[in-house]
This record gives C-alpha cells, structure tokens and sequence, in this order.
C-alpha cells in the first residue's frame, strides 16, 4: 500500500502536543523542511527529541512550535551553540530534560524493545543526573540488580508519538535505507509509534527486496513517506549533498536575536508557500547544484 | 642546530598522542583530540582504532572536517558507519574504549568537567553545549585524557556543573558511584597532570618547556599536589611537528581549538 503523501499531509497528521524524535545530528540529516512546514501550518506544544541537538530542533523552538525538549545536549559544532535553545534553557521558557547522548539512545533502546526501564552507567555522580531526579515525575530511578546485588541507576524508556526520520532512500511503503552514520535514528524509529519518512529518493519495493540487508526502518512502522529534494537544507544528507556552509552561517547569524530569527522565518519559513518556494529562495537548483555530493567522498 | 619552534596547541597535541598505546580503542571530540589520535596513528600506534560518537568507526579523512562531528568529511574511509548503540554503547558502555578525550569550559581538582553552564546553575548563567557523549567517555572510558586551555578561570576547586564526572570529590568516591574507568591526566598548555592515588585530587606530573612552576600555579584556581621532583614535559620531535603541519592538520583548522 503507498503511504506517499504531501509534506503538508504528513504534518497535518500531527496534533499540537504530540511527543516527536528528530532524526538530526547537529548540520547532518535535518528534518527541517518537515520542521517549516510545521511552523507554517501552526502545530504548537510540541515535545521534540534527539540524542544530540539538531538545527531541525533549533528552529521549532525558536519559532514557538515546541515548548519542551528531551535530549543529550550538543550544539552545531564550530559554528557555535543553538541560539534558540540556548536562549529557551537561560530564560527558563524551554522545558528541558537533559541527559547525554547514550542515556537518549538507551531509552529509545528500551522503548523499542518494550522495556520498562534499563539501567545504564552514565550519568551516575553528574549534576546532569540531580537535574533529572528533580523532574516530577523523574525519569531517573535506582534498583538493585536481582543477581549480584549491585546498585543500578535505571531510566525511563521513550516512546514519541512519531518519528520524523530524514532518509536517502525509501520505497512507498516506507522501507528505508539509512546510508552513513545513523546515530540514534533507529532506536528512534522503533521507539516511536509510528514513522514519518522524508526520503531523497523514491524507489520501488523491488529495489528494496533486491538490497534487503540495507533495509534500517521497516514500512510497517511508517504511516507516511513524503518524497522531496534537499528536503534536510541547509544540513548534509549523507552520499546526497553536503551542508550549506554558507547558509548555515547565516541562520547561526541570524538566530543570535529573537529579532534576526523572526526575520529568518518571515523570509524562508512564512515568505514561501512551500519547500518548492524555499529551494528557489535559497538560490535554486543553480545554487544546490553546487552541494551534490561526490559518490566516493559521500559529502 | 636551532631549536625547534612550535604552538602550544602542538605540544599539548603530542602529548595526548603519547597517551595512547598501539592497539588502543579510543573515542574522540573534534579538534585537538583528533590531532593527537591521527598524530598517534601515523607515528607509535598505527594499529589504534578511532571511534566517533554518532557511528563513525576507524575514519581516515582526507580533507579536514570544518563544522564539527556531523561533518562528513571526518567520516571519511571509515571501516564501519554505525550508531551510538553500538559505539557508546556494545563498545564504551560495554567497557572496550580504552581512551576517551575530553575537553571541558572548566575542570577542577578532581578531575570533573562543566561543558554545560557558566554562571549561576540556579540563577542566571550562560548556557553551553550540554554533554553529547562526554557524560558517557567520562562515565565508562578506562583512561579519559583531559585537554584544557591553562587559564584560572578553566581550572577550578570545583566546577560550577558537573556534567562528566571525575572523582567527583576524592578519595574513593568514584569507585562506589557505579562507574566505571577514571581521569588519568589533564594536559594543558603550560603542564600535564595525573591524580594522586589516595586523594585522587590533581597533581602535577610535568611542566612544558619555557614554563615555570609559579607561572603554571598562578594561573590556577586550586593548588594541586606537587610532587618532589618535577620533570620538563618532553618536546616534539621534528617530524611529529611535520605530520601536525603538513599532513593533519595543514589549513590550521584544529589548531587553537
């Protein structure tokens, strides 16, 4: 059965309130012309999360789509820290329950295996984890290992609402490959009660039962696939293009004030109907063309 | 002969380098980490494998990555692209990661880092990068090497955010925190560091060429254990200043980092 659908479609699918995992990782696989739509169509109290914050999660807090985050921390790397988190978490207006990226990855890990809780090593001694234990109700606990008697700290699995995972290949089922590092994406998408796939390209099913053992994501987790170009610009997807360094700095610019970021959206998020529009604002296919990636190289 | 010329950040680079053996696994952060594991590989310890948090496994990048770990270009000739379930976790979690680097805004006595805040952490203060996976290298690496700018406001009794944990505040504590590995040295620009084995608090092991003791000890924030004798951190070598320049890291992109 063919679950393509619009972009538009897939957001609408999405209630205000819902709990949804981000498959970024700092400028790399995106999901932000997903993340525009959202901002456009007004999807609010959102709940984002993600192992290590991404400029897909960046922009719904800033524009006010999302009003609470779960993730490990992290920031774009060189070109500096999330704005729009940064500001939310100093002001207080950002609901934050921080960990660190393998206590994210293991709560995604028990919530795709159906587990009540996994204990875990990390965050034992840190004020990162006295944060957490102040949280009501805590998603921290401790408990004694029935078999040898040690102490354990156990954490609360995660189960979003939906995945929004940004991929190079899917069929119209949703069976996707996930090429390069994947981070966290896979837990998140079993974790998650269901999928929304935005893929670079769309093949046939043929194409996925001829290559099974790249098969990441199974389309029976995945309620639609929404097929668009450069739909995770400016971030690299992996083998598909590399990221706008250039308009990446220019939304690190911009979103160091809540008045650069308003002006940010109003251009690239409200000024243009749809991602169509928004490829043709950043410089068209003339400009993208110049990030397609070299085969071998993958960026 | 004329002395030999280098940059801090090259000599701190090289001694991270001499932290690890042939053979190791190592996790690194971006910047002057992956100098010092690359500089490591192409000298001592050819047969070390370098591990990127997000699932990049044994990389060997030939354009300089520019924009952090998300970078494809350090992803580059990888032997493995997989997930943090399997670095952090089947390999560091599990207790195979033999070095994990670590950079920190402020380390104090005993070795614990802040990555998260400066300022106030209930009042006001300026946010930072949070954890990513240095909560995890600092929880589980056996050895985790630290490398931090020598400055008093970097280098604190303690630190105001704990976000990776060292000996959290001495002696045994550590131990009976469920974690597991520990610190094993803080390499600045002016001395490297251990931990003095009862105490567990800072002590000095070697001060840099060109340093003194005053110099090193004025610029901090705590006194850390000085013992008797005090040796000069060795200096690079010709050639390990050659790979840095030429070959690692020749658009200067780590350096200062």
């Amino acid at each position: 059965m063919s679950k393509v659908s619009s972009l538009a479609d897939a957001v609408a699918s999405i209630p205000s309130g819902s709990h949804i995992a981000l498959s970024g990782f700092a400028t790399a696989r995106c999901v932000m012309a997903f993340a525009h739509e959202v901002i456009r169509q007004g999807t609010k109290k959102l709940t984002v999360s993600q192992c290590v914050g991404a400029i897909d999660a960046d922009i719904l807090v800033g524009a006010g789509a999302a009003e609470r985050i779960i993730y490990g921390g992290g920031s774009r790397g060189r070109s500096g820290q999330h704005s729009c988190l940064s500001r939310g978490i100093e002001q207080g207006t950002l609901v934050t329950e921080e960990l660190s990226s393998l206590s994210m990855t293991f709560r995604y890990l028990a919530g795709s295996l159906g587990l009540p809780f996994i204990p875990i090593r990390s965050l034992n001694g840190s004020d990162i984890l006295k944060r957490l234990q102040e949280i009501t109700p805590s998603p921290v606990s401790t408990l004694k290992d029935p078999f040898t008697g040690e102490d354990w700290l156990v954490i609360k699995p995660l189960v979003p609402d939906v995945a929004v995972v940004q991929v190079q290949v899917a069929d119209d089922e949703g069976n996707a490959w996930l090429l390069g590092p994947r981070w966290d994406n896979e837990e998140q998408v079993k974790a998650s009660k269901r999928a929304i796939v935005i893929t670079e390209q769309l093949v046939s099913t043929e194409t996925i039962r001829r290559y099974p053992e790249r098969t990441l994501i199974p389309g029976f987790k995945v309620s639609h696939v929404v097929h668009l170009p450069f739909s995770a610009h400016p971030s690299s997807v992996y083998g598909v293009y590399d990221f706008d360094k250039e308009h990446i700095k220019l939304y690190a610019e911009a979103s160091k004030t809540p008045k650069g970021f308003q002006e940010y959206l109003d251009k690239y998020v409200y000024g243009v109907k749809d991602h169509w529009g928004y490829l043709e604002k950043v410089g068209g296919m003339k400009y993208l063309n110049n990030l397609l990636a070299d085969p071998i190289l993958g960026y | 002969m004329t002395e030999l010329e280098y940059a801090p950040f090259e000599l701190m680079a090289v001694a991270g380098a001499r932290e690890l053996k042939n053979g190791e696994i190592v996790c690194v952060g971006l910047g002057l980490p992956i100098v010092a594991s690359f500089l490591a590989k192409r000298t001592h310890a050819p047969n070390i494998t370098i591990l990127l948090e997000l699932g990049v496994v044994d990389p060997e990048p030939i354009e300089v990555g520019v924009d952090g770990l998300s970078d494809p270009r350090i992803w580059y000739r990888a032997k493995a692209h997989t997930s943090f379930a399997d670095t952090l976790g089947s390999v560091l979690h599990k207790g195979l990661v033999d070095v994990g680097f670590l950079g920190a805004l402020e380390v104090d006595a005993y070795g614990n880092l802040n990555t998260t805040l400066l300022g106030d952490p209930k009042g006001k203060y300026r946010r930072f990068t949070g954890s990513g996976g240095g909560n995890d290298i600092a929880s589980c690496a056996r050895r985790t090497v630290i490398t931090i700018r020598h400055e008093a406001r970097k280098l604190n009794e303690a630190v105001s955010f704990i976000t990776s944990p060292g000996y959290l505040h001495g002696g045994d504590e550590r131990g009976k925190s469920g974690l597991m590995g520990a610190p094993s040295r803080v390499i600045t620009d002016k001395a490297i560091f251990d931990f003095d084995p009862q105490s567990k608090r800072m002590r000095l092991m070697s001060i840099h060429p060109n340093t003194t003791l005053e110099d090193v000890l004025s610029n901090m924030n705590f006194k850390p254990v000085i013992p008797d004798e005090l040796p000069i951190t060795e200096p690079p070598t010709a050639e390990q200043i050659r790979l840095i320049r030429e070959e690692i890291d020749p658009e200067k992109a780590y350096a200062g980092s």
